[in-house]
């Protein structure tokens, strides 16, 4: 197993097929890196919502909400 | 006494707070699994591995492009197995996991488009052949929308989520003949100048990254579905006290004073 | 109105007889279908050798367009006055029912576009050969159509805009209809055995008769409870 390039320089340019390649990878890594963002976000959004809607509703735990906002929505919309 | 087991084994499996829990416990190692695998497969793929005679440097695609394809195609089974398992058993879990393969598995196929389109245009010179690989793919990324669409079409949760479960079923069955199909239609049309690579025999220099890329999108998946799956438990269960629980301690100053 | 006997005659019955009474908007896939191929000269070619290239295909990409513009409707009235609730509550298998349903919507839309298609193949010049092939894939694969397009229509029959929904649920499962439909009319037309084709769309045309009506029957019952 040995390096193929014989600089950096080189590798970036992948004897003329270096836009292709990198073109790929990026929006690979980009889409990718997307997918495990937007769960993580969704997650804090979501975390931080419902903290609010505790503090507002004054601690009545066990009491159901009043369900004029929906959960979910507005943590969705956040995200975009 | 054994089945009796099982089925305990199952109905507890069908509860987000022990899926959020356990999976919270797998986390951590699946990350480092990931970006071990994903950064080992990278560079070894694209600086270490020898170039392909024919095709040079552009062929360090496929390992993108192939391990992306393989998860496109299995979430699609995963997601339809997932939303099968709901409206048999009536879990409500499982259709969280369905609902969360859908973006995740769209995402993938619009990649394996997107790096066989331009690992085409160095190889084939053209960014879009009517290959049959090519078009089942673009079938497959219509019936993720499709899926994708009707979630979100209804006011309900439950009809969405069963609708799409259904439509994700009829879609599984669907698969393998639309697959054929292609297949068959393409031998008809197929035009003598282009000829796509079959890779019949992969140096194992070559292959070797491939396994690990593979196996990194594979551990990726996972991860991804868990992530979405979590999420989306959080904002259907945040009524229910372990979520406010959880909510209160992972913001104590916003929600002081709420237990007194 | 319905005999206990079997819901699915009484169906196709009772779905005939509100599209007689109906007959305009029965006929407008059809007049759809004659319009639209007075476009394809006019945006293509009068050029009748490049037109009898294109014909097959564009025969049958408007008879899968006309098929789907219709099957909006078919359980969308049933759903608006509640006879599609009295549907799913009679003790009868909900399988014969939904297949009579989508029998009347075969000898409604695709039926009669199979009658009319050699009108468009003369007007496409669509070569001699092809008439009966195309006649005969037309009538298996509408047939295909209206099953899986009907499937479709029970997932959205409770959105109050499914139209454009359902076009994107359900072309992705006709591809297979239209690769053989095609294909059978233009492998007559290259002197070819038209027969292969066809005989796979007669299998498609069997599986999709067992599994579209559970699929339906599914999606009514699910859908509209909600």
């Amino acid at each position: 197993m040995t390096f193929q390039f014989n600089s950096l320089q080189e590798m970036w340019a992948m004897a003329g097929h270096g836009p292709y390649v990198w073109t790929a990878v990026l929006v690979s890594v980009a889409v990718l890196c997307w997918l495990l963002a937007k769960p993580i976000m969704q997650h804090r959004q979501a975390l931080k919502s419902i903290a609010r809607n505790l503090q507002r509703d004054g601690g009545q735990l066990d009491k159901e909400q009043p369900k004029k906002k929906n959960q979910s929505t507005p943590v969705s919309e956040d995200n975009k | 006494m054994a089945s009796g087991r099982s089925w305990n084994w199952f109905h507890r499996m069908g509860s987000p707070r022990w899926f959020y829990e356990t999976t919270g416990r797998w986390l951590p190692w699946l990350w480092v699994l990931t970006l071990a695998l994903m950064i080992t497969g990278l560079v070894w793929g694209l600086a270490f591995a020898p170039q392909d005679a024919k095709q040079g440097n552009s062929f360090r695609i496929i390992y993108l492009h192939v391990p992306a394809s393989f998860l496109a195609l299995a979430g699609y089974y995963i997601m339809a197995i997932a939303g099968a398992v709901g409206l048999i058993w009536k879990m409500k879990l499982s259709y969280m996991v369905m609902k969360s393969a859908a973006p995740i598995g769209a995402a993938l196929t619009f990649l394996a488009l997107f790096t066989g389109a331009v690992w085409g245009k160095p190889t084939w010179g053209t960014y879009w052949v009517w290959d049959a690989r090519i078009t089942s793919m673009l079938i497959l990324l219509f019936l993720y929308l499709g899926v994708l669409a009707l979630q979100y079409a209804f006011h309900s949760r439950e009809a969405g989520n069963k609708a799409s479960a259904i439509l994700a079923l009829v879609g599984t069955v669907n698969i393998p003949i639309i697959y054929k199909s292609v297949d068959w239609w393409y031998t008809l049309h197929q035009p003598a100048t282009i000829k796509l690579t079959s890779a019949p025999s992969m140096h194992p220099d070559m292959f070797q990254p491939l396994l690990v890329m593979i196996l990194a999108l594979y551990s990726f998946y996972a991860l991804a579905l868990i992530l979405f799956t979590r999420a989306e438990i959080l904002q259907r269960e945040s009524k229910t006290g372990w979520v406010r629980e959880l909510a209160q301690q992972a913001h104590p100053a916003q929600s002081a004073g709420v237990t007194k | 109105m319905m005999g206990a006997s079997g819901g699915f005659s009484a169906y196709v019955r009772r779905d005939l007889l509100l599209a007689y009474r109906r007959r305009g908007e029965a006929a407008s896939p059809i007049i759809f279908f004659l319009l639209v191929s007075t476009l394809i000269p006019l945006g293509v070619s009068p050029d009748s050798a490049r037109l009898a290239e294109l014909a097959p295909g564009i025969i049958w990409v408007m008879a899968l367009l006309a098929t789907l513009l219709s099957t909006e409707s078919l359980f969308a009235s049933d759903y608006q006055d509640g006879s599609l609730e009295q549907m799913l509550i009679t003790p009868q298998l909900l399988v014969l029912p939904v297949l009579g349903k989508v029998t009347a919507h075969w000898l409604v839309t695709g039926l009669p576009l199979t009658l009319v298609s050699p009108v468009i193949g003369v007007m496409l010049s669509l070569p001699t050969a092809g008439t009966v092939p195309m006649m005969a894939s037309l009538a298996l694969g509408t047939a295909c159509l209206s099953l899986i397009g009907a499937v479709g229509a029970a997932l959205t029959v409770s959105l109050r805009k499914g139209g454009l929904l359902l076009s994107v649920l359900v072309i992705p499962l006709y591809m297979p209809v239209i690769i053989f439909g095609s294909a059978s009319v233009q492998s007559a037309i290259d002197g070819l055995n038209w027969f292969g084709p066809l005989a796979v769309l007669g299998a498609m045309l069997s599986a999709a008769i067992v599994l579209c009506p559970l699929a339906i029957a599914g999606a009514l019952r699910l859908v509209s409870n909600n």
